[in-house]
Protein backbone atom coordinates (compact mmCIF):
# COMPACT_ATOMS: atom_id res chain seq x y z
CA UNK A 1 0.00 0.00 0.00
CA UNK A 2 2.87 2.30 0.92
CA UNK A 3 4.39 2.09 -2.85
CA UNK A 4 0.78 2.30 -4.64
CA UNK A 5 0.44 5.32 -2.39
CA UNK A 6 3.96 6.90 -3.80
CA UNK A 7 2.66 6.00 -6.63
CA UNK A 8 0.14 8.35 -7.02
CA UNK A 9 1.67 11.11 -5.24
CA UNK A 10 4.57 10.64 -7.53
CA UNK A 11 2.01 10.78 -10.49
CA UNK A 12 0.32 13.91 -8.88
CA UNK A 13 3.51 15.73 -8.82
CA UNK A 14 3.53 15.21 -12.47
CA UNK A 15 0.21 16.64 -13.23
CA UNK A 16 0.76 19.47 -11.48
CA UNK A 17 3.83 20.47 -13.50
CA UNK A 18 2.21 19.42 -16.29
CA UNK A 19 -0.39 22.07 -15.28
CA UNK A 20 2.36 24.80 -14.31
CA UNK A 21 3.94 24.06 -18.27
CA UNK A 22 0.74 25.09 -19.51
CA UNK A 23 0.11 28.28 -17.62
CA UNK A 24 3.40 29.33 -18.42
CA UNK A 25 2.78 28.69 -22.09
CA UNK A 26 -0.11 30.89 -21.97
CA UNK A 27 1.48 33.84 -19.58
CA UNK A 28 3.80 33.32 -22.86
CA UNK A 29 1.32 33.90 -24.83
CA UNK A 30 -0.01 36.84 -22.95
CA UNK A 31 3.60 38.65 -22.91
CA UNK A 32 3.69 38.39 -26.57
CA UNK A 33 0.68 39.64 -27.05
CA UNK A 34 1.54 42.54 -24.76
CA UNK A 35 5.26 42.48 -26.66
CA UNK A 36 7.05 42.11 -22.94
CA UNK A 37 9.82 40.48 -22.28
CA UNK A 38 9.91 37.00 -20.68
CA UNK A 39 12.14 37.46 -17.06
CA UNK A 40 10.36 34.58 -15.56
CA UNK A 41 6.68 32.97 -14.83
CA UNK A 42 4.40 34.45 -12.22
CA UNK A 43 4.78 33.74 -8.41
CA UNK A 44 1.75 31.07 -8.58
CA UNK A 45 3.57 29.16 -10.99
CA UNK A 46 6.86 29.04 -8.80
CA UNK A 47 4.50 27.83 -6.20
CA UNK A 48 2.97 24.83 -7.93
CA UNK A 49 6.81 24.24 -9.03
CA UNK A 50 7.70 24.21 -5.81
CA UNK A 51 4.59 21.62 -4.57
CA UNK A 52 5.34 19.67 -7.57
CA UNK A 53 9.29 19.15 -6.79
CA UNK A 54 7.90 18.21 -2.98
CA UNK A 55 5.48 15.61 -4.53
CA UNK A 56 7.87 14.38 -6.62
CA UNK A 57 10.53 14.50 -4.18
CA UNK A 58 8.77 12.34 -1.80
CA UNK A 59 7.83 10.19 -4.32
CA UNK A 60 11.50 9.49 -5.86
CA UNK A 61 12.32 8.33 -2.07
CA UNK A 62 9.57 6.14 -1.33
CA UNK A 63 9.02 4.46 -4.52
CA UNK A 64 11.85 2.78 -5.51
CA UNK A 65 12.08 0.68 -2.23
CA UNK A 66 13.44 0.48 1.11
CA UNK A 67 17.28 0.29 1.76
CA UNK A 68 18.24 -3.26 3.04
CA UNK A 69 20.70 -3.81 5.86
CA UNK A 70 24.17 -5.22 4.93
CA UNK A 71 25.18 -6.45 7.93
CA UNK A 72 25.26 -9.81 8.00
CA UNK A 73 24.06 -9.91 11.72
CA UNK A 74 21.50 -7.89 11.68
CA UNK A 75 18.15 -8.76 12.69
CA UNK A 76 16.90 -9.20 9.04
CA UNK A 77 19.78 -11.02 7.92
CA UNK A 78 19.82 -13.90 10.20
CA UNK A 79 18.52 -16.77 7.89
CA UNK A 80 21.00 -17.84 5.23
CA UNK A 81 20.79 -20.46 3.09
CA UNK A 82 23.03 -22.09 0.12
CA UNK A 83 23.39 -20.59 -3.08
CA UNK A 84 21.78 -22.91 -5.89
CA UNK A 85 24.96 -25.13 -5.84
CA UNK A 86 25.26 -28.48 -7.57
CA UNK A 87 28.22 -29.67 -5.80
CA UNK A 88 25.39 -29.92 -2.74
CA UNK A 89 23.15 -31.69 -4.27
CA UNK A 90 22.22 -35.72 -4.48
CA UNK A 91 21.01 -37.26 -7.24
CA UNK A 92 21.53 -40.71 -6.56
CA UNK A 93 20.63 -42.40 -3.54
CA UNK A 94 18.97 -44.83 -1.58
CA UNK A 95 15.10 -44.18 -3.22
CA UNK A 96 16.04 -45.37 -6.41
CA UNK A 97 15.41 -49.28 -5.18
CA UNK A 98 12.26 -48.05 -4.02
CA UNK A 99 9.59 -49.84 -6.51
CA UNK A 100 8.01 -47.13 -9.36
CA UNK A 101 4.50 -46.57 -8.31
CA UNK A 102 1.90 -45.89 -10.85
CA UNK A 103 -1.09 -44.64 -8.70
CA UNK A 104 -0.79 -41.24 -9.77
CA UNK A 105 -4.01 -39.76 -8.82
CA UNK A 106 -5.56 -38.20 -12.01
CA UNK A 107 -8.32 -35.27 -10.64
CA UNK A 108 -10.63 -34.43 -13.24
CA UNK B 1 17.43 -18.82 -3.16
CA UNK B 2 19.65 -17.25 -0.39
CA UNK B 3 21.67 -13.92 -0.07
CA UNK B 4 24.83 -14.21 -1.05
CA UNK B 5 27.77 -13.17 1.19
CA UNK B 6 31.57 -12.12 0.91
CA UNK B 7 33.13 -14.36 3.04
CA UNK B 8 36.91 -13.62 4.71
CA UNK B 9 38.22 -17.44 5.28
CA UNK B 10 41.48 -15.66 7.12
CA UNK B 11 41.19 -13.30 10.30
CA UNK B 12 44.81 -11.97 9.60
CA UNK B 13 43.20 -10.04 6.78
CA UNK B 14 39.87 -8.69 8.42
CA UNK B 15 37.61 -8.14 5.63
CA UNK B 16 34.07 -7.07 6.73
CA UNK B 17 31.37 -9.08 5.27
CA UNK B 18 29.05 -7.56 3.59
CA UNK B 19 25.71 -8.82 2.15
CA UNK B 20 26.42 -7.88 -1.39
CA UNK B 21 22.99 -8.77 -2.22
CA UNK B 22 21.27 -5.95 -0.57
CA UNK B 23 24.18 -3.51 -1.05
CA UNK B 24 23.51 -4.22 -4.67
CA UNK B 25 19.73 -3.82 -3.83
CA UNK B 26 20.04 -0.63 -2.59
CA UNK B 27 22.22 0.82 -4.99
CA UNK B 28 19.61 0.62 -7.47
CA UNK B 29 17.19 2.27 -5.16
CA UNK B 30 19.87 5.13 -5.20
CA UNK B 31 20.16 5.12 -8.93
CA UNK B 32 16.22 4.86 -9.53
CA UNK B 33 15.58 7.89 -7.00
CA UNK B 34 17.94 10.24 -8.62
CA UNK B 35 17.15 9.47 -11.83
CA UNK B 36 13.46 10.29 -11.34
CA UNK B 37 14.53 13.61 -9.68
CA UNK B 38 17.48 14.48 -12.37
CA UNK B 39 14.05 13.90 -14.98
CA UNK B 40 11.89 16.26 -12.97
CA UNK B 41 14.55 18.62 -12.14
CA UNK B 42 15.11 19.03 -15.76
CA UNK B 43 11.64 19.64 -16.47
CA UNK B 44 11.26 22.35 -13.79
CA UNK B 45 14.22 23.86 -15.03
CA UNK B 46 13.18 24.49 -18.81
CA UNK B 47 9.33 25.59 -17.35
CA UNK B 48 11.22 28.32 -14.94
CA UNK B 49 13.59 29.15 -18.36
CA UNK B 50 16.92 28.69 -16.77
CA UNK B 51 19.55 28.80 -19.50
CA UNK B 52 23.46 28.49 -19.11
CA UNK B 53 25.47 28.48 -16.13
CA UNK B 54 21.85 28.72 -14.08
CA UNK B 55 20.54 25.26 -14.89
CA UNK B 56 23.31 23.67 -13.83
CA UNK B 57 23.87 24.81 -10.35
CA UNK B 58 19.81 24.08 -10.51
CA UNK B 59 20.80 20.42 -11.31
CA UNK B 60 23.19 20.35 -8.62
CA UNK B 61 21.30 21.57 -5.96
CA UNK B 62 18.09 19.49 -6.63
CA UNK B 63 20.62 16.52 -6.59
CA UNK B 64 22.09 17.90 -3.33
CA UNK B 65 18.14 18.26 -1.84
CA UNK B 66 18.03 14.25 -2.67
CA UNK B 67 21.41 13.56 -1.57
CA UNK B 68 20.37 14.49 1.82
CA UNK B 69 16.84 13.13 1.36
CA UNK B 70 18.63 9.46 0.86
CA UNK B 71 20.70 9.93 3.80
CA UNK B 72 17.48 10.75 5.51
CA UNK B 73 16.10 7.41 4.30
CA UNK B 74 18.73 5.59 6.14
CA UNK B 75 17.87 7.43 9.50
CA UNK B 76 21.42 8.97 9.14
CA UNK B 77 23.07 5.17 9.39
CA UNK B 78 24.91 4.90 6.13
CA UNK B 79 27.52 2.44 7.60
CA UNK B 80 24.28 0.10 8.01
CA UNK B 81 22.80 0.33 4.75
CA UNK B 82 26.45 1.22 2.14
CA UNK B 83 29.79 0.61 2.03
CA UNK B 84 31.16 3.99 1.91
CA UNK B 85 29.86 7.47 1.61
CA UNK B 86 30.47 7.94 -1.21
CA UNK B 87 28.50 5.68 -2.73
CA UNK B 88 25.30 7.29 -1.29
CA UNK B 89 26.31 11.09 -2.17
CA UNK B 90 28.39 10.53 -5.88
CA UNK B 91 26.62 7.32 -7.42
CA UNK B 92 24.16 8.93 -10.10
CA UNK B 93 25.33 12.16 -10.51
CA UNK B 94 27.08 11.66 -13.99
CA UNK B 95 24.08 9.74 -15.65
CA UNK B 96 21.55 11.97 -13.73
CA UNK B 97 23.12 14.89 -15.42
CA UNK B 98 22.87 13.81 -19.46
CA UNK B 99 18.93 13.02 -18.22
CA UNK B 100 18.65 16.38 -16.52
CA UNK B 101 19.87 18.51 -19.83
CA UNK B 102 17.69 16.06 -22.16
CA UNK B 103 14.94 17.24 -19.97
CA UNK B 104 15.46 20.40 -19.52
CA UNK B 105 15.86 21.66 -23.23
CA UNK B 106 12.70 19.51 -23.97
CA UNK B 107 10.67 21.18 -21.62
CA UNK B 108 12.24 24.90 -22.66
CA UNK B 109 11.71 23.83 -26.18
CA UNK B 110 8.01 23.06 -25.45
CA UNK B 111 7.17 26.37 -23.13
CA UNK B 112 9.21 28.40 -24.30
CA UNK B 113 9.76 28.02 -28.08
CA UNK B 114 6.44 26.55 -29.39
Amino acid sequence: MAMSLGFVVGILGVVILSHAAYSTVQYRGLLKIMEEEFSGPPLTVVAELLLGLGFCMWAALTVPGTFLSIHPYSEENRIVSLPDNLDFMIFNHRARVFPVELDLNFKH
Amino acid sequence: MGASEKKSSEAAFDVPTLNAENLQSNMKVIYYSRTFMSIIGGIIAGILGFTGLTGFIFYFLIMTVTSVGLIAKTGFTVYSYFDSWSQIILDGFLGGLLSFVLFWTFAYDIVHIF
